[in-house]
């Protein structure tokens, strides 16, 4: 059961359609002991309703590695949800 | 901007044109005998519609470190000598070069072989993004998304 003492900050990026729609590129978030990256998009998800319907379409990243969604947060993690690479 | 030049190798997000003369000089050694590159450039049309321009942004560290780790992949499956892989962020006119790729090799069936690896290992894996604008309108472009990881065990840390 998380108290308020264990939770932790991690910072999160925004880029592409994923930036525009959030209409943020970054900040810092508190998150719950426990928490996975898909509890966190999550969070935006309610917070910025229109993202929900992309996240079939997106790969999180965390610290700059793609990951699952069910990984854990760490402390001081650099999280990003990620839509479709399209480089080249 | 971000840019890595290894003894062997160059990658490269560049904020200003890519001075693609420069970079095959850059790979060309007395050691090799083929050079393949591949130049990637803004085309004016996607779709049917006629493009105004193009409008590139990455995450930068993370795309610098999927260069390297192409650049790595290709040492170990392709008997190369030095690979650049070189990428333009901002905006690109028409016409401009978007990515240039150049691999040099003793031999030249390693180098178009690897070549190609490495472009498309490029557009599968690196995080960039192109958003094209038109006459009525910008849509960021349908990408590819990157092959996602196995889920990790439940309970992990």
């Amino acid at each position: 059961m998380p108290s308020v003492l264990s939770n932790f900050r991690v910072q999160v990026l925004f880029f592409g359609r994923v930036r525009e729609l959030a209409g943020i590129s970054q900040e810092s978030t508190e998150v719950a002991n426990g928490a996975t990256l898909a509890d966190l998009f999550e969070r935006y998800s309610i917070r910025f309703p229109e993202l929900a319907a992309f996240r079939p379409s997106l790969v999180a990243s965390r610290n700059q590695e793609f990951v699952p969604w069910n990984t854990p947060l760490v402390e001081g993690d650099t999280i990003a949800f990620l839509p479709p690479v399209s480089g080249g | 901007m971000s840019n890595t030049i290894t003894e062997r190798d160059v990658f490269a997000l560049l904020n200003a044109p890519i001075d693609i003369a420069a970079t095959v000089s850059e790979v060309r050694t007395e050691r090799d005998g083929a050079i393949v590159t591949f130049d990637g450039f803004v085309r004016h049309e996607s779709h049917g519609r006629q493009t105004l321009y193009l409008e590139y942004e990455a995450y930068e560290s993370m795309a610098l470190a999927k260069m390297k780790e192409i650049g790595g992949l290709i040492h170990e499956r392709f008997a190369v000598d030095k690979v650049a892989i070189l990428h333009r962020l901002g905006r690109l006119e028409i016409g401009e070069t978007s990515v240039f790729i150049a691999i040099s090799a003793p031999h030249r069936a390693a180098a178009f072989e690897a070549c190609r690896f490495a472009i498309d290992t490029l557009k599968r894996t690196v995080p960039i993004w192109k958003k094209e604008y038109f006459a009525d309108g910008a849509v960021w472009a349908d990408g590819e998304l990157p092959p996602a990881p196995p889920s990790a065990p439940q309970g992990a840390s």
